[in-house]
């Protein structure tokens, strides 16, 4: 009750800003849902008939009949190597072929081998490894079970529904009665003054899947909401269907610019995933048993007890049915589960994770060039300068303007003279104006996306009449590519990189600010059927471009939206947010939801983007996004200029320090996205997924592990002098604030906190390398030393990782880099290569630094190859927190170990 | 790490004195002597703008001054080599071979001047021939050449070219091309400064005479006043029988005009008493289209009662007395003949009311026989009755009408003397304001009040008039913006003549008032530079003048720094 109090001051508060919530549906607004959503029956009407079964070594394949109709469907359930079931449902000779994703997965997955462990009419059951699934035929229904566990459920509420394609009905005769769908958005709708007329009628997709024993359901992204998902009984599903939402809201439900169809349930006991592949629109129902009392009885009915359970009801317009069980049974299984389906993010290059300034607009080429003297004038390190869409003429992408951006080449050259990098936006409309290059080569070759009558769809962009490239085409990617090369894009080099924004599509006279449904795209699709898969198609187009470009660095490009297997191609951002607490609030759960759906490189454009932050709020935002993988100020062109160095000493000094506390963990960061790369694990990581077995952490979302060694505990909350923290792991883990290196055992801890403060903990049996000396950019600290930080566990031992290369190009793939295990056990600390690779570096060891370390060492050597054996100096820091050792020199190429005494 | 100390450039320059180093690591000096600083000097028998630098004086001072990298002349005594190294926050001693290990033992990052190692020493470069400056030490061999002698780079592997002689040259060059342009501007500035010393003195001499002038004026209209009043006494007197006759005139047009109302009212109630009961009734009335007050094509009982005064029926008298005026302008407008103060009123008897109130009032002391409708806002505002309506075309006899001529004279020369009286006031407030407007310390920049100057960009004209307003306009149109009211002077606290602030301009669609800063710099002529928009709605002009042309200007501060130490 005390939650509810609290409503209406968080509604008043956020009212300033306001979402038009009447430009986009809700689900009662929305045909489909409308009508799947209240499909009910007290028996499923959908039967197996498993007479008609085929077998083979990974799948077996049978007949589904919706029995009120007698219309039938293929059902194939086959196993997917790593501990994965798929099930996939299809029409039987349907009147339209229906679609699947082209792009989500990282090629097709892997099969596994499948054995029949049990048969008869009304059921069969395979098994895989320790996962059994259990094919029920009257009502249709499946069980999977883990290690024999029920872990999930498919059809147990029996609203699982696949309207067929069927021909409409002339006025004058009847429809067929049993397939008569009422409901009158079916054949044809309208919202606002938009008319979708649907040529094909309804082909809506529903199953509804129960996860027995589960506590919370995570995923789903990208919404503005809370870590784990809400009960939506009673209010709107969570939707995901790509849009450009103005000044979205947080605590909601709504679609905004990204869809990552994977949900997570998760219990102490086991955590389970379900990745609904499927592009088209899509509303998930959530219920929780701990919600609802309602539960209690269906959870009863499936696993005969009284236990927490969670169940989605998935609902899309189009499309086949195509699902993946990832069958845990950690959250880590689960999560690298969906990482081998839908593939990974490459190493992205090291600048990339340092900071990037952003605004909405440099005014010139001179702005650009007095922010980076200005950055370095007050001794303040960036990375990358950021253009938006006014550096282009008239709004075309790939021009500049003659005016503001004469000689992008000098601008260029005065960035990388400092290490620095550029990076212009480029959007998938196109300007329809003659002459221009780009939309006179697309109307001649026919690369645009077309309406439903086949001429050339026109919307309303930023350069006002706009085309869009149809990206479904493999011509038009073909030509698209080529459009990033420099003798194409001038005044481009190999250190300028691009952002894709507004490719939701966003089109500001489409309906919900989007295509219209019925447009069509090559291969006779409708626009229907790809919508949530666009944005992706359009970074691919990208991608390549940028690997042909520039065929020795790794491409960097940021997309607003986003599907499942976007991250092997794209950065991510959380879109337009506001200057407001809310907002920052809301960063760590949105981006600690991309990582669970496979995307890691995430983060929320610092200071907000609509609004002006008053200074406490945009330093507390600088403090909490040292701590999420993508780091970017960015501001609406009607805001006023908040680069950092523009405010007090005070303020300055903070924000330095923040930064150059990012700068130190680059190492981390990086090493982290190459152990994503090579294991599917994501960079930043909620406490659930590293303390699964906790129940205190379920809800936790102001606080993020980078890796599984440092935590965050963002501070959101304004005027605030002390912060409640919870550090997981029970008494015996011992966590280390990163600022003073005073031990925390696991618990809760009421902690003071200055504006200075940035709440940050080193976890105990982890060593942590950083590169504490400051510098302007983060490629000039390439030779720079590191400083190894040891912090012990309560066993006295630590180890950890570093990853060296050449941080830019693909050679890490020819074995040219250096993996390092650190290991510090009986007061001795090792470091080993991992791979048998090398990477001939300049970069050194400076200092070791150890939390809680042993009393009454004096002295400590250094053994190593090329040094031999060596005296070090070690001193305790005050209060014996820490010891340091006092310049190793070794290069970290050479194996060494340091002896304490 | 051998090379611990500055290995320093041993060519010397033809102009400046150059660190020598020797072989042993030990720097020789060549110190540039105190008395010979560099100064200017005008050769005044050269009509142009000549600027040569005096002769100096290098003393060689052979000195064992060891130095570590990255540490000033000044400071090589904080680090004596036979020495301990002690923090200068005292946190730490240390042999003085941990100086400049590359590795970071003080806090106050006093170990490590030469080297990266410490997150917020300070790195000093020579730059012999040039500036010599202070960097953070974290650009120390980063790979970047920030000095221009390239001492920062010793261990990165970049090829630093030194160019500081280049530099040098050049910022000299700039430098003297900067002191003859302030010594140009100077001259020009005095001009102006000159100008706006004259235009003030002759404003202060002006509004001396100008109060001067105000007490005559003042007395003179005291005097007028009192012949005014005087004339106009003996005209009343003279005129009062008139006023009399006229007076019974009026009485008698009243009573006419009443007696017709009454005679009209009559009739039109015996008109409307159709079934001639004596009583005008609602019935009655909603057969006459005339009183279909809402045009909508018959008169509702609710019409026929307003023009009742909201009886059900009324007899004569009181037709007379409370309906007649409802009545009336329905019937007149009926006719053409009356048109309504304005369509939306429907309280007519009420404006009708107000209106005769209204005329009463302002006429008063007039014989006034005009309708009650007409339009009444050009009646004139009078000091003084006016002898004779009009209307009343009366012909005074001959004595009368000289006494009336004679106050008409009188109230004219009155009306001129007061006008005059406040044609000097605005003089004065107009020179008050000039003169209170502050136009720099010698009144340099008075002469740009009055001018605007302007910029075009490829999109707008910009133009600034001093001490005025700022503005924008496309130039594809002619309409203007305002970007700022003239507001204050600026600068900075050194000397707030180098800004000025413009403010209040027009409101930015969603956002706040435009507002504009005027940076102003020495230049041979009055001039915009340029223009920019750094926030959205905060301009910026670059404003280049002869009246910032002072002093202080000379160049000596940049030369200063061209030889600092040395």
């Amino acid at each position: 009750m005390a939650f509810l109090r609290v409503i209406p001051i968080l509604y008043v508060a956020s009212c300033s800003l306001a979402v038009v919530k009447e430009n986009f549906k809700t689900c009662e607004q929305s045909s489909f849902c409308r009508r799947l959503r209240g499909f009910k029956a007290e028996v499923s009407p959908y039967q197996l008939d498993l007479t008609d079964l085929l077998v083979t070594d990974n799948a077996l394949e049978t007949k589904l009949i919706n029995t009120e109709t007698n219309s039938h469907f293929k059902v194939s359930l086959s196993a997917v190597h790593g501990d994965i079931f798929r099930i996939q449902v299809d029409e039987v000779m349907g009147l339209y072929p229906r679609y699947n994703p082209q792009y989500a997965l990282n090629g097709e997955p892997q099969p596994a081998k499948l054995r029949v462990v049990d048969k008869s009419k009304e059921h069969i059951t395979v098994q895989y490894s320790d996962n059994k699934a259990t094919l029920h035929a009257k009502p249709f229904k499946v069980e999977f079970v883990k290690d024999d566990n029920l872990v999930a459920v498919l059809n147990s509420r029996g609203l699982f529904h696949f309207e067929h394609y069927r021909t409409r009905p002339t006025e004058s005769e009847n429809e067929v009665e049993h397939q008569k769908i009422e409901d009158p958005g079916a054949w044809e709708e309208n919202f606002k003054s938009h008319h979708d007329s649907k040529p094909k009628g309804p082909s809506g997709i529903a199953v509804d899947i129960t996860f027995p024993g589960a506590m919370r359901a995570y995923g789903l992204p990208e919404h503005a909401d809370k870590l784990p998902l809400r009960t939506t009984n009673g209010g709107e599903p969570y939707r995901l269907y790509n849009l450009d939402v103005f000044e979205y809201e947080v605590d909601s439900p709504m679609a905004i610019y990204g869809a990552v169809p994977v949900l997570y349930a998760h219990s102490p006991k086991h955590t389970v995933g379900f990745f609904w592949h499927n592009a088209a629109e899509t509303w998930i129902d959530i219920t929780n048993s701990k919600d609802e009392n309602v539960m209690s009885s269906l959870v009863n009915l499936v696993s005969g007890s009284k236990e927490s359970s969670v169940s989605a009801h998935f609902i899309s317009e189009s499309g086949i049915m195509d699902m993946f069980v990832l069958m845990g049974p950690k959250p880590r299984d689960a999560v690298k589960q969906y990482a081998s389906l839908t593939g990974v993010a490459p190493l992205p290059q090291y600048f990339t994770l340092a900071y990037h300034q952003c605004r909405w607009n440099y005014n010139d080429q001179d702005d650009v060039t007095s922010v980076v003297a200005n950055f370095d004038i007050h001794d303040m390190p960036v990375d990358i300068m950021w253009l938006d869409i006014e550096y282009t003429d008239g709004k075309k992408y790939f021009t500049w303007d003659p005016v503001k951006f004469p000689n992008p080449d000098e601008m260029v050259n005065n960035l990388t003279s400092t290490g620095r990098k550029l990076v212009v936006i480029i959007d998938p409309h196109i300007k329809r104006e003659a002459g221009y290059f780009l939309h006179e080569d697309a109307v001649a070759n026919d690369y645009y996306v077309k309406n439903k009558d086949g001429t050339v769809y026109e919307g309303w962009c930023w350069p006002g009449s706009s085309s869009y490239l149809d990206f479904y085409d493999p011509k038009v990617v073909d030509y698209y590519k080529g459009l990033y090369a420099f003798d194409k894009f001038k005044g481009t080099t190999d250190d300028v990189y691009i952002w894709n924004d507004m490719n939701e599509p966003s089109v500001f006279n489409g309906p919900e600010i989007t295509m219209p449904k019925d447009c069509i795209h090559h291969g006779n699709w409708e626009h229907r059927d790809i919508h949530n898969e666009y944005a992706l198609s359009h970074t691919i187009g990208t991608f390549k471009g940028l690997v042909e470009r520039s065929p020795t660095r790794r491409p960097f490009i940021l997309t607003r939206g986003h599907f499942a297997g976007s991250q092997r191609y794209t950065a991510m951002w959380t879109g337009d947010n506001a200057a407001d607490w809310s907002h920052l609030a809301i960063s760590y759960a949105m981006c600690a939801s991309e990582a669970l759906g496979g995307i890691s490189f995430c983060g929320a454009d610092i200071g907000g983007f609509f609004g002006n932050p008053d200074m406490e709020l945009l330093q507390r935002w600088y403090q909490a996004a040292v701590w999420l993988p993508f780091m970017r100020a960015h501001a609406h062109i009607d805001t006023r200029r908040r680069e950092p160095y523009l405010f007090s000493e005070d303020v300055k000094n903070r924000v330095r320090i923040a930064l150059r506390l990012r700068y130190a963990h680059l190492p981390l960061w990086y090493t982290l996205f190459y152990e994503h790369e090579t294991t599917g694990e994501p960079v930043i990581r909620p406490l659930f997924y590293e303390f699964p077995e906790e129940a205190e952490v379920l809800d936790i979302d102001n606080e993020i592990l980078v890796g599984n060694a440092v935590l965050a505990r963002m501070i959101a909350e304004p005027g605030v002098s002390t912060i409640s923290v919870y550090l997981p792991g029970g008494p015996t883990e011992q966590w280390y604030d990163i600022e003073d290196f005073k031990m925390y055992q696991g618990g809760t801890h009421n902690i003071p906190v200055s504006l200075d403060k940035i709440v940050a903990f080193y976890r105990g049996g982890n060593i942590i390398a950083r590169k504490d000396r400051p510098r302007r950019s983060s490629s000039l600290m390439h030779n720079d030393p590191f400083t190894l930080y040891v912090a012990l566990d309560n066993k006295q031992t630590a180890s950890g990782t570093l990853f060296v290369d050449d941080h830019a190009s693909f050679e890490y793939r020819a074995k040219k880099y250096l993996y390092l295990h650190l290991e510090y056990a009986d007061n001795t600390l090792t470091s080993n290569l991992i791979d048998k690779t090398d990477y001939p570096t300049k970069e050194w060891v400076e200092r070791v630094v150890i939390f809680k370390p042993p009393p009454g060492v004096k002295a400590a050597t250094l053994t190593s190859k090329t040094l031999g054996t060596v005296d070090l100096e070690v001193a305790y820091t005050r209060e014996h927190k820490a010891l340091v050792i006092r310049k190793p020199g070794v290069n970290i190429r050479e194996p060494f170990s340091i002896k304490l005494y | 790490m051998s090379d611990k100390y500055d290995m320093v450039d041993k060519t010397i320059d033809d102009v400046y004195c150059r660190l020598v180093d020797n072989v042993s690591d030990k720097v020789e000096v060549l110190l540039f002597s105190k008395t010979g600083r560099m100064g200017l000097q005008r050769n005044s028998n050269l009509n142009k703008t000549l600027l040569i630098f005096s002769v100096f004086v290098c003393e060689t001072i052979s000195s064992q001054v060891p130095r570590p990298r990255g540490v000033s002349l000044s400071r090589a005594s904080l680090y004596p080599p036979d020495k301990d190294f002690t923090c200068f926050d005292g946190s730490a001693t240390m042999p003085f071979s941990k100086v400049n290990d590359d590795y970071c033992d003080c806090y106050d990052a006093s170990d490590e001047p030469g080297t990266a190692a410490c997150p917020h020493g300070i790195f000093y470069c020579t730059n012999a021939g040039y500036k010599p400056m202070n960097i953070p030490s974290n650009r120390v061999n980063d790979g970047i050449c920030d000095c221009c002698d390239g001492t920062d780079e010793y261990a990165s592997g970049a090829e630093c070219v030194n160019n500081c002689a280049e530099l040098g040259k050049s910022a000299r060059e700039a430098a003297q091309l900067r002191a003859e342009l302030v010594k140009a501007g100077r001259q020009v500035r005095a001009e102006m400064s000159q100008k706006g010393v004259n235009a003030k003195n002759e404003k202060q001499n002006k509004h001396q005479e100008l109060q001067k002038n105000k007490e005559d004026a003042e007395k003179l209209k005291e005097e007028k006043e009192y012949l005014k009043n005087e004339a106009e006494k003996l005209e009343n007197a003279a005129l009062e029988y008139y006023r009399k006759l006229e007076e019974e005139a009026k009485k008698k047009k009243v009573e006419e005009e009443a007696a017709k109302n009454r005679a009209e009212a009559e009739e039109t109630f015996k008109k409307l008493d159709s079934n001639q009961d004596g009583l005008v009734s609602i019935e009655e009335l909603q057969t006459r289209t005339s009183f279909d007050k809402d045009h909508n094509g018959e008169v509702s009982p609710e019409e026929a009662k307003w023009f009742l005064n909201d009886q059900e029926q009324v007899d004569l008298d009181a037709f007379i007395n409370s309906c007649w005026t409802s009545v009336k302008p329905y019937l007149l407008m009926d006719s053409g003949m009356y048109t309504p103060p304005s369509p939306d009123d429907t309280t007519g008897s009420e404006a009708q009311d107000m209106q005769e109130g209204q005329h009463e009032g302002e006429s008063e002391g007039n014989e006034d026989e005009e309708e009650e409708t007409e339009d009444d806002e050009d009646t004139e505002e009078h000091e003084a009755p006016e002898p004779v309506h009009e209307e009343y075309s009366v012909t005074y006899d001959e004595e009368t009408q000289k006494l009336v001529d004679q106050a008409n004279t009188a109230r004219t020369a009155f009306q001129d003397a007061e006008a005059q009286v406040r044609d000097i006031e605005s003089e004065l407030q107009r020179i008050q304001e000039y003169l209170e407007k502050d136009f720099g310390p010698e009144e340099e920049f008075a002469p740009l009040q009055g001018q605007c100057f302007e910029y075009h960009d490829h999109e707008y004209i910009y133009k600034l008039c001093p001490f005025d307003r700022t503005c924008q306009q496309p130039k594809s149109s002619s309409s203007e913006t305002r970007l700022g009211t003239w507001g204050h002077w600026s600068g900075p606290e050194s000397n707030k003549y180098h800004a000025q602030t413009y403010d209040k301009g027009q409101i930015c669609w969603n956002g706040p008032a435009r507002t504009t800063i005027v940076n102003i710099d020495c230049g041979s002529e009055n001039k915009i530079i340029s223009v920019s928009e750094p926030n959205r709605c905060e301009y910026v002009f670059e404003f280049v003048t002869p009246a910032a042309c002072h002093d202080q200007l000379d160049g000596d501060d940049i030369r200063d720094d061209l030889h600092d130490e040395l």
